[in-house]
């Protein structure tokens, strides 16, 4: 296999082409870290106008989506210590949270004084939907190039459920923890529009319940909601704009009594079902699900391509896939 | 301009090489094209490529969700009124 001598990218990736240095397109059409910083600084500005005109609106100032993860766990930090935000924390459990990272969450939470709701959805419909994503390709042809179709169910469902939960709440601003490389920093601050939500949830919804069944309706949005236009919430993800470093992000995360789990796999420090759904897309498509994610960061010199290229291609902790399977029933 | 957005949409949403077929009226969520993240990409696409600012009242699927309309939409945007 052939690796992007710059960033990560194998050559097995959709659509790469590469130059005579071994160079991969994606890394040729990089504007470059001076023009990304731009963005950033620009964005950070448009959050912080946006925190001015959010606070004391209601209950709380802002939603999290918290899946107990450094990511997430360092968004939370920041939100609540130096943005001096009212949080609710909203964890939507798969069913596969590592023990570890459960007990990180309450740590965390109760460390930092702020409200923690955890919403677990029946497992057996969970497991549906898990089984019927790891044989279908049930999303857009892009999607495959950024998550496993696992992973992408998973996360469809944690953005409606948290959405759904914000705008019944009233609350204006929902946090997510995406990583610089997962999510553009020109996204990370947006206004969450009614009738783009509306068409990208029949998007979501309209192949998953053709495979699971209408059940899964429960975790979206209704016309009840749609009917309340006007609170339709900013969905912000911070870490876009915010200086990343991991190792530092772990260390200070550390000292509000969160500890690494050391039951993941190298791309999850949450998620026991992450290993066996990154080791269904290796098999079908060729490449690693998060490749592109730690390619971006590797390229936006966020990361060093030498711990980007071990999260990738690197040995995993075994057991992990006999550990999800199991829970699956397979 | 039109042959630019095509142009972004297979390479980045279709693959060159995928032999897909897309009318300049076809909806990009509907035929499973675009995503919602696929979306913010797009619109980061269209704000670096034409200079223009998109707000937020405008992320809407009548501006963004097809060709035709991106095309009708940058054109508006591109003439400032
Ligand atoms: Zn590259």
């Amino acid at each position: 296999m052939k690796i992007c001598s710059r960033c990560i990218l194998p050559d097995t990736f959709p659509g790469i082409k590469f130059d005579e240095h071994g160079v991969c397109s994606h890394c040729a059409d990089f504007k470059g870290i001076e023009a990304l910083n731009e963005h950033k600084r620009e964005y950070e500005k448009k959050f912080l106008d946006l925190v001015g005109q959010s606070r004391e609106k209601g209950a709380y100032d802002c939603m999290i989506a918290y899946s107990g993860g450094k990511d997430s766990t360092y968004t939370l930090k920041v939100l609540k210590e130096r943005y001096n935000l009212r949080i609710l924390a909203l964890t939507i459990d798969n069913g596969f949270i590592s023990e570890r990272a459960f007990k990180n969450m309450c740590s965390v939470s109760e460390n930092l004084g702020v409200d923690h709701l955890i919403f677990r959805p029946r497992f057996d419909l969970m497991k549906k939907v898990f089984l019927k994503s790891s044989e279908n390709d049930i999303y857009s042809k892009k999607t495959l190039e950024r998550a496993s179709t696992i992973c992408t169910s998973c996360i469809g469902i944690v953005k409606f459920v948290t959405l759904k939960t914000a705008i019944e709440k009233s609350v204006p601003l929902i946090a997510y923890g995406w990583s610089p490389g997962q999510a553009p920093v020109q996204s990370s601050v947006m206004k969450v529009n009614p009738q783009l939500i509306r068409a990208t949830q029949a998007a979501t919804l309209g192949p998953l319940s053709k495979l699971v069944g209408d059940e899964v309706n429960a975790y979206f949005l209704t016309e009840d909601h749609f009917a309340l236009a006007d609170r339709f919430p900013h969905n912000v993800h911070p870490l876009a704009f915010l200086d990343y470093n991991e190792e530092r992000i772990i260390k200070e995360i550390g000292q509000i009594g969160w500890e690494e789990p050391d039951d993941t796999d190298s791309n999850s420090t949450n998620c026991l079902l992450n290993a066996y759904a990154n080791d269904v897309h290796i098999k079908r498509f060729g490449f690693h699900p998060y490749v592109w994610e730690i390619a971006n960061m590797v390229r936006s010199g966020v990361m060093d391509r030498e711990d980007g290229y071990k999260k990738i291609y690197g040995e995993q902790p075994s057991g992990l896939l006999t550990v999800a399977k199991k829970r699956l029933g397979i | 301009m039109r042959d630019e957005v095509r142009d972004f949409i297979f390479k980045n949403f279709l693959f060159d090489d995928s032999g897909d077929s897309l009318n300049d009226s076809d909806s990009f969520l509907e035929k499973g094209i675009i995503d919602s993240t696929g979306m913010l990409e797009l619109v980061a696409f269209l704000e670096e490529k034409y200079g223009i600012r998109i707000e937020d009242d405008e992320l809407v699927p009548e501006n963004l969700d097809s060709v035709e309309r991106l095309v009708q939409f940058i054109s508006r945007k591109k003439v400032p009124s």
